[in-house]
């Protein structure tokens, strides 16, 4: 896409107006859902419709800390403020080159052997090529599609993909566009976002401790305050700062680690690898094999039971079923006492180390944070480590002063008001009317996100649960639930614009056998970049950045001051691309040559009103005072809910229910910590994996994936997948400004870059393997390349590498194989346990080996002979052919 | 009246908006008369390098950015001299050197350019037969801005602005190369807390299977003879940080155990020595 490269501006450098530009605002947030963040200055130069830069946003243009009501916390004799201008991070910072990607699509595409009125040929999705077709035609087809289903299935038989990140935009919004209109006629199968980053807190945490909707602390206000007058230590479990909020967030939680640095509060992390924020910030690292924080928590448990470190008295008035929980570590149940030296041959971590940690916390005032992610949460049996922490937290007396469980990022989820641990602004501004993406609230068809492969190929199945991220507790009780729905159809079409299940979802390679699976007709993805699914999609719609399009967006996740903004257009829209909006209303318009209830389609999905009218809306119900009229606000760009007057006065985290725990109860049946779940008894009496009381769990009938069972022999390494250091998920993979980072990307010999895979030099003196060198991870369910990089920053047993690599398949399907290094791929199909539908997508077990990248080049001449950018990678056009 | 940019490395968290921002400043735009744009890939004006230091589990990573000094006494001057284009180089009133674009198409010049710096912070174009590298936006200083790479450092570790503003860092800090060669360049970028070595261990009983807490650990420099002494934390570790690039030896007493010595290389590396497991004196009873 050459053509949409910017282009060289000539000679600007003597005029300071025009060295400076145009400024306007822009949301450069990744999360979608229409929750915006990362608020930045953009500068255009309007003569050359191009982007100058990108840089932070300072609320001190407008405002004075005055009208901020600026914050500050002093401790120890420190201050800590938060800055004037927006923290933002290099994913935003670089983003010029993702509107400028050379892998963005240039025009409405269809699949070249795709006939809808003959062979449709879907087992060649992934392989064959695309020819150029003109939006009318590509909207008619569309429609003709959907009218088809609709008449020979049911509208439940297509699926609508279309939650997940993207970027955020409201009046224009990445997701969930096309189920605005297939709710007008007729309705869809939804597929359901799970709590994909909370998982094990989600399925674990909340049966001991309450706290929707997620499980993890929803009581966090002034927590920093707290830990910052009050606290020894924090405890960074899996937790990375530095790399996992930056997609909605930016670097405030990197100045606190900083900040808890100067008053002496100790860093101390426990994973199997280096993170971002360990190798900067940390004071002591804990070395610990992926997904077996469990059994350290219970040796932990152990300890301070048998010498008697633990507060008993406070369990006794905060807690139920401690004596069974007590019962189980000392081995009452199964003859096996969860001591250190249990948990050493498991965990790695020696047990003069977890006997030392252990004392140190009974000692000290300690609180957890955290920002998601990672093998601790997100692999086999998730919700048993999270409960554990829990149990941990109120055997140490759980919200006395500097003993708290918080978290570095997601500062406003949901419009909670509670889930801030700094100083909240006076109101988290709610521009919801204006949103015009996915329609909210559970549809009557519904399959979760986790097992869509398998509702696609062997329907039906059935799960417990709504399974939607933010419901309460008991819904996990609800079910089962089916797919398909009695008298319905199974799917027939698929239509997403959230095109990467595969590079970041359980069992990819399954995704590309249901993709390409009989059974499925058609399959529509609407999407700016050539990437992932869009290489399985019969018709690819182009759509566009935020920078092309006018829009209204909020930050309410900087830690300084949630913000409402005026986003104008920085550059006509590149290419014949659209907006994801103005793509769906193409096809609501087609749609209404059928009549019927597609009439007035348009109009009706458009809401009748005008983008301007509907960021009006937006301004309207964002709670910004009476006396900021639009026109202002406009002029302004911006506006700063200042920092409430009573902050200092809000109770800090759990000390309420420390202090009186009747008088300020949680949400689990007794109110109290539930050592022991009721709620699990009676309604999973048999459920081996989430019992009453958290437990070491080993395998299941779906899992071994443990280095010391029999499957351990063949797969000796567990897999650690973290939140991408150089991207959001699959975001920005393609941003070549950070591809040629050596740490981004490792160059093989044959100029492809690869993604990263860290080894321990010790792992890698028995493998063989040196930095530079070109591997394979791999298991039963398929393998994937990548790039070695030999490092301290992972222990021995483990094996390093994120996910969310762009999928560049070389074997599509079930045991497959893949140049791209998207190890999704290769995670296990089943969910976190039986009755829990999260995924398992790190600490899973693999075996890796140097590979030849020129033999297999031989072997497999079609996969490698696809041309790509050796800064960019893939690229659109490659995929692009004549119309044969 | 001179710019300067100082570098605290205690401060940076590596995350690279110095790097990027340079990228985003200059890659497709023009910033003439300072600069040519810069290629999309492959050039770094300012690039950030990152050394992983020590073993598992006492591991950090330093990250150092690498930009042009804008010395004092500049050799990219004097090669511009020497190859007969004086004006080639030139240094702003406020201390910038900036290779003039106009010079460009002259690759014989570029090269000598590029090759004269000690800091490999100049970059050749082949193609346009230009060298580039660093103008501390001098396009934005004009305009009353900073460098974007340091507007966007959200830690403040790396700032810019007057020497006299300075003056305390300055007199603190070291180069970015400790040779008496680059210090004759009279570099104007400063960096603050560089890191040195750093030994590191844990001090165990495993007989009892338990950490030694409060154990005395000296550290004896075996070439300059200086010693540096600390006790075992709450989890029987010892740490000495800021040390030279030397050879040691390390002495782990504990009441009650016989004294070890452990001998310790940090000359090309940081080291965790790793557990150093005491034994009971004779006659001592288990602790």
């Amino acid at each position: 896409m050459q053509e949409t490269q910017q282009h060289n501006p000539g000679h600007l450098g003597s005029d300071p107006q025009k060295v400076r530009g145009k400024t306007i605002v822009k949301g450069l947030g990744f999360n979608s859902f229409g929750i915006g963040t990362n608020a930045c200055y953009v500068d255009i130069d309007e003569e050359r419709d191009a982007i100058l830069r990108i840089r932070p946003l300072r609320y001190t243009d407008h405002y004075t800390p005055e009208d901020l009501n600026a914050w500050k916390i002093e401790a120890r004799g420190k201050t800590f403020e938060p800055g004037f201008k927006t923290l933002i991070s290099p994913l935003s910072l670089s983003y010029k080159k993702r509107i400028y990607s050379k892998n963005r699509i240039p025009c409405p595409l269809k699949r070249v052997d795709w006939d809808p009125e003959g062979a449709r040929n879907p087992q060649n999705r992934g392989t064959s090529g695309y020819t150029r077709i003109s939006w009318d035609e590509a909207a008619k087809l569309i429609a003709k599609e959907i009218k088809r289903v609709h008449d020979s299935y049911g509208p439940a038989s297509v699926l609508c993909e279309y939650d997940g990140h993207g970027e955020t935009k409201i009046v224009h919004a990445s997701h969930g566009c096309m189920t605005k209109m297939f709710e007008l006629c007729g309705g869809f199968t939804s597929q359901q976002r799970n709590p994909d980053s909370w998982e094990g807190w989600y399925w674990g945490a909340k049966h001991i401790w309450g706290m929707d909707p997620l499980g993890q602390n929803s009581l966090q206000n002034n927590c920093v305050k707290d830990v910052s007058e009050n606290g020894d230590a924090l405890l960074f479990w899996g937790c990375d700062p530095e790399t996992t909020p930056l997609g909605w967030g930016g670097y405030m939680a990197s100045r606190l680690c900083f900040w808890f640095t100067d008053i002496g509060v100790k860093q101390i992390h426990i994973s199997p690898d280096v993170n971002y924020t360990n190798a900067v910030h940390a004071d002591k690292w804990i070395p610990v094999l992926p997904n077996t924080d469990a059994a350290l928590q219970l040796a932990i448990a152990y300890t301070w039971i048998t010498e008697g470190t633990y507060d008993a008295e406070y369990l006794a008035s905060h807690a139920v079923g401690f004596e069974n929980f007590a019962h189980y570590v000392m081995g009452g149940e199964d003859g096996i006492a969860k001591t250190p030296k249990w948990a050493e041959a498991i965990c790695g971590v020696p047990a003069y180390t977890i006997k030392a940690f252990a004392r140190y916390w009974a000692s000290k005032a300690v609180s957890i944070v955290h920002c998601n992610g990672g093998s601790y949460i997100r692999s086999t049996f998730s919700h048993e480590p999270a409960r554990l922490e829990v149990a941990l937290l109120g055997m140490q007396g759980l919200g006395k002063p500097g003993a708290n469980q918080f978290k570095l990022l997601e500062w406003t989820l949901f419009g909670i008001e509670t889930v801030t641990p700094l100083p909240p602004s006076t109101n988290i501004p709610n521009i919801g009317p204006a949103y015009r993406g996915w329609v909210k609230g559970a549809q009557p068809s519904f399959i979760p996100k986790t097992m869509i492969p398998e509702a696609l190929m062997n329907p039906p199945i059935s799960w417990y649960g709504h399974i939607g991220a933010g419901l309460p507790r008991e819904d996990q009780f609800t079910g089962p639930y089916t797919f398909p729905l009695e008298g319905n159809e199974r799917i027939h079409m698929v239509w997403s614009d959230t095109p990467c299940w595969e590079t970041c979802w359980n069992g990819g390679y399954h995704m590309q056998d249901a993709l390409r699976h009989e059974s499925i007709e058609c399959v529509v993805v609407q999407h700016p970049w050539m990437e992932n699914e869009c290489l399985l999609a019969d018709i690819i719609l182009p759509t566009n950045t935020k920078f092309e399009t006018e829009d209204i967006g909020t930050d309410s996740d900087s830690g300084q001051w949630n913000t409402v903004f005026w986003e104008q257009r920085a550059i006509n829209p590149l290419a014949d691309s659209k907006s994801d909006k103005e793509a769906v209303a193409e096809v609501a318009r087609a749609l209404e040559a059928y009549g019927g209830i597609y009439e007035d389609l348009y109009n009706r999905y458009l809401g009748h009103k005008t983008d301007d009218e509907w960021i009006k809306v937006g301004f309207d119900s964002c709670g910004a005072p009476e006396s900021l009229s639009f026109d202002d606000f406009k002029e302004k760009q911006f506006y700063p809910f200042p920092t409430r007057k009573d902050w200092k006065e809000m109770p800090a985290g759990l000390i309420g229910f420390y202090r009186d725990p009747e008088a300020n109860p949680l949400q689990t049946p007794s109110g109290k910590l539930e050592y022991y779940s009721t709620s699990l008894a009676y309604y999973f009496p048999n459920d081996k994996e989430r019992s009453p009381i958290p437990r070491w769990v080993d395998k299941s009938d779906e899992h071994e994936e443990r280095t010391y069972l029999p499957r351990g022999r063949q797969y000796p390494y567990l897999l650690v997948s973290n939140h991408p250091h150089f991207r959001v998920h699959a975001q920005h993979d393609d941003v070549t400004w950070l591809r040629e980072i050596e740490t981004c990307k490792v160059t093989g010999p044959d100029g492809y870059k690869y993604e990263p895979i860290w080894v321990n030099p010790k792992d890698a003196g028995k493998l063989g393997l040196k930095t530079g060198d070109i591997a394979k991870i791999y298991n039963e369910r398929g393998g994937v390349l990548g790039g070695v990089i030999v490092t301290e920053r992972i222990i021995e047993g483990a094996i390093y590498q994120d996910h969310g690599s762009r999928v560049d398949t070389i074997v599509l399907g079930a045991g497959g194989l893949d140049r791209g290094g998207a190890n999704n791929l290769i995670a296990p199909k089943a969910t976190t346990s039986k009755n829990s539908a999260g995924e398992v997508t790190s600490g899973f077990l693999v075996n890796i080996e140097k590979v030849d990248v020129f033999a297999l080049a031989k072997q497999y001449p079609e996969a490698f002979s696809r041309a790509f950018d050796k800064d960019c990678g893939l690229i659109a056009s490659v995929r692009i052919v004549e119309e044969v | 009246m001179s710019k300067v940019f100082v570098f605290d490395h205690s401060r940076c968290n590596g995350c690279r908006n110095c790097q990027l921002a340079c990228k985003d400043e200059h890659v497709g735009t023009d910033w003439l008369p300072y600069a040519l744009s810069q290629p999309d890939t492959g050039q770094f004006w300012l690039k950030l390098e990152e050394r992983v230091r020590g073993q598992v589990p006492k591991v950090k990573v330093a990250y150092t950015p690498v930009l042009c000094q804008h010395c004092a006494s500049a050799p990219c001057r004097d090669a511009a001299e020497k190859a007969g284009k004086p004006d080639a180089v030139y240094r702003r009133d406020d201390g910038l050197v900036i290779f003039d674009p106009a010079f460009s198409g002259d690759l014989s010049l570029a090269t000598a350019l590029v090759e004269s710096c000690p800091f490999s912070a100049a970059w050749l174009d082949e193609t346009r037969g230009c060298a580039q590298k660093c103008t501390g936006c001098a396009h934005l200083v004009d305009a009353g801005e900073l460098p974007h790479c340091v507007d966007v450092c959200p830690h403040e570790a790396l700032r810019f602005g007057e020497e006299e503003d300075f003056a305390a860092e300055i007199a603190a800090a070291g180069y970015l190369l400790d040779s008496e060669a680059s210090a004759a360049c009279k570099p104007q970028v400063y960096y603050l807390n560089k890191p040195k070595r750093f030994i590191g261990g844990i001090v165990v009983d495993l007989e009892i299977d338990e950490v030694l807490i409060g154990a005395k650990v000296t550290l004896e420099n075996l070439e300059t003879g200086d010693v540096r002494a600390c006790e075992t934390d709450e989890f029987g570790d010892f740490w000495f940080q800021q040390i030279d690039a030397a050879h040691y030896k390390v002495y782990v007493e504990a009441q009650g155990y016989m004294t070890r010595v452990v001998e310790a290389s940090c000359v090309h590396e940081d080291i965790n020595i790793g557990p150093v497991a005491m034994s009971r004196a004779f006659g001592e009873a288990v602790g």
